[in-house]
């Protein structure tokens, strides 16, 4: 049994991580929330905040950037990260059969994702680079016509996607991996006892116990998706035109170069709520796809 | 014949991949390897085939701008190591208490705390980023190595917490009962019994926090300039600075993802045996 004295160190144990959280996340969070409604000032060293009420939010809603740089922002999700699971899915399922030099294979696949963002980054604005870069001379090879992969408007964020599945496809990869190699190997013995063909197998067995890893791992790339902004800032600065700024990136320039604090935290707090309402929704999506397989 | 030929398709696949995630490395590496020319006149691929490679940008690195590149290198290995340790512990005591001790605040117990603190990770940093750059130049901690610290810390808290937790709940309690019995406290009982059991998954731990806050952008971007620059932040005002200079520029980012790829490799078994408790 765990003593009265030991009862009390716990909650100096766990007092720091409470602290910090509040002074870093909670307490900005407010902040943030006061600088939505209102209009910053900066008065000798310190800061005034006077109410506007929505002013801020009939601004953003007129703002023809915000729309643009959230219908960006939702665009690189979706494709990002559904081609991400897809692919990650794949590989999880090659690596996961006996092949030789399967733990080669594993460690090479998660490299990119813990490598730098500026670095993968200005590594593939080299690689996209039309007059240098490698694709086009070997695209002229086969002759086809060079692609202005970030200096054609409606290309450019296709260029990021890539970029983005480059770096993240290893994460979903990871995980389903981790729950291929979790389930017990009688289950699929016994269905193909039953006769079933390796597409039912995967269709039937599976994928049914890959759902709650799938369903993690869409979750949280698909946050960490809506925040991107490292990539973009230094393959294309948001251009050409808007046609790749993020929501990030547009919060960041109106409230850090513009220097306009409340609208940038206005821009922030949006993305934040968007993400809140995609989450929720793809929540209550999957619940619903999991209450009809259990049918 | 099908099942060879099947075999063939998979590890044609596996090798395709490999070359997916190589190919924009090995670009990268020779880039930093070629002199002004077989960059400008067109893509040159294969090193003493169609270009000769050089050594000179990675010895002007090391000389000429030595102390341009030294600084942020140092700045990101003060600011990573630091935070990434002070995280490592407080994340192991965080994630102590909470799978030893029952706690009850209001209605949270102990699972609502521990996604209390997990949850925070899903902030996009740019909605706090705002309050952090106004407290942190009321205090005076813009372009410091202290705030970089804090805010790395801070950034990182929440995997801490749950990888430990993860481990924590899966070591066995007996010793420790024994010793609680004897009256011990939870920290000796944390840093004299269970410490040395987990240790490989701290410094699993430590690497990974590490290796964050290592590449973090934005909060650098916003709140440090130049006495605090670290190598992400050098890498892209290099690029703004100087243009298509890929010469310099490619081995700076080849010498920014050493780190992360050496971690990498030695954290293998870690990707999958701490992962597991999310597939189930």
């Amino acid at each position: 049994m765990i003593g009265k004295a030991a009862r009390r160190q716990g909650r100096l144990f766990l007092s720091p991580t409470i602290l910090l959280l509040l002074a870093f996340t909670l307490f900005p969070f407010l902040f943030t929330l006061a600088l939505v409604f209102g209009e910053a000032r900066f008065v000798g060293g310190g800061l005034q905040i006077g109410f506007v009420g929505t002013r801020n939010w009939a601004r953003l809603f007129q703002d023809e950037r915000f729309w643009n740089a959230l219908m960006v922002t939702l665009r690189i999700v979706a494709v990002a990260v559904s081609l991400e699971y897809l692919l990650g899915l794949g590989l999880a399922l090659l690596v996961d059969r006996k092949v030789r030099g399967q733990n080669f294979f594993r460690v090479l696949f998660i490299v990119p994702m813990l490598l730098t963002p500026i670095a993968v980054g200005y590594m593939w604005r080299m690689i996209f680079d039309v007059g240098r870069g490698p694709i086009t001379g070997v695209l002229q090879r086969l002759g086809v016509s060079p692609v202005g992969w970030l200096t054609d408007t409606s290309v450019a964020i296709y260029s990021i996607v890539i970029t983005d599945i480059w770096q993240w496809t290893p994460f979903m990869f990871l995980i389903l991996y981790a729950a291929l190699q979790a389930i017990p190997p009688d289950y699929i013995e016994a269905a193909r006892v039953d006769g079933a063909s390796g597409w039912q197998v995967f269709r039937r067995v599976i994928l049914p116990l890959l759902a709650p890893a799938s369903i993690a791992a869409i979750l949280l790339r698909m946050v960490e998706c809506f925040k991107i902004v490292d990539t973009i800032y230094i393959m294309t600065g948001g251009g050409p035109g808007r046609s790749t700024e993020s929501m990030t990136l547009f919060a960041y320039a109106i409230g850090f170069r513009a220097f306009d604090l409340d609208y940038g935290a206005t821009i922030a707090f949006s993305l934040f709520l968007t993400l809140l309402v995609a989450a929720m929704v793809f929540v209550n999506m999957t619940r619903r796809l999991r209450d009809v397989r259990m049918e | 014949m099908q099942r060879r030929l099947g075999t063939v398709a998979v590890y044609g696949l596996l090798l395709l991949w490999s070359l997916v995630v190589v190919a924009p490395l090995f670009w990268m590496v020779t880039t930093s390897i070629k002199d002004k020319n077989d960059v400008f006149l067109g893509p040159k691929y294969l090193p003493w085939v169609d270009f000769i490679p050089t050594g000179q940008w990675w010895v002007r690195l090391f000389t000429v701008e030595k102390d341009a590149v030294l600084y942020p290198y140092l700045n990101s290995l003060i600011v990573a190591s630091i935070s990434a340790f002070l995280t490592t512990i407080l994340g192991a005591m965080a994630a102590y208490a909470l799978t030893r001790v029952r706690f009850k605040f209001g209605p949270m117990k102990n699972e609502d705390i521990l996604f209390w603190i997990v949850s925070q990770r899903f902030m996009p940093p740019i909605v706090t980023v705002f309050a952090i750059f106004v407290m942190y130049r009321v205090t005076r901690l813009l372009d410091t190595h202290i705030g970089l610290i804090l805010a790395y810390t801070v950034f990182n808290l929440p995997l801490a917490v749950w990888l430990m937790s993860n481990f924590l709940a899966q070591i066995p309690r007996s010793v420790e009962e024994a010793a609680w019995v004897d009256g011990a406290s939870l920290w000796t009982t944390l840093f004299r019994v269970v410490v040395p059991m987990v240790l490989p998954s701290l410094v699993a731990t430590f690497l990974f926090c590490f290796v964050f806050a290592w590449n973090e952008f934005l909060f650098a971007l916003i709140l440090s300039y130049s006495r605090a620059q670290t190598v992400p932040l050098l890498i892209a005002s290099q690029h703004f600075q100087r243009g298509p200079q890929w010469w310099d520029i490619s081995a700076l980012s080849t010498l920014a993802v050493l780190p992360p790829i050496a971690i990498t490799v030695a954290l293998q078994k870690y990707f999958v045996k701490g992962l597991i408790p999310i597939g189930k």
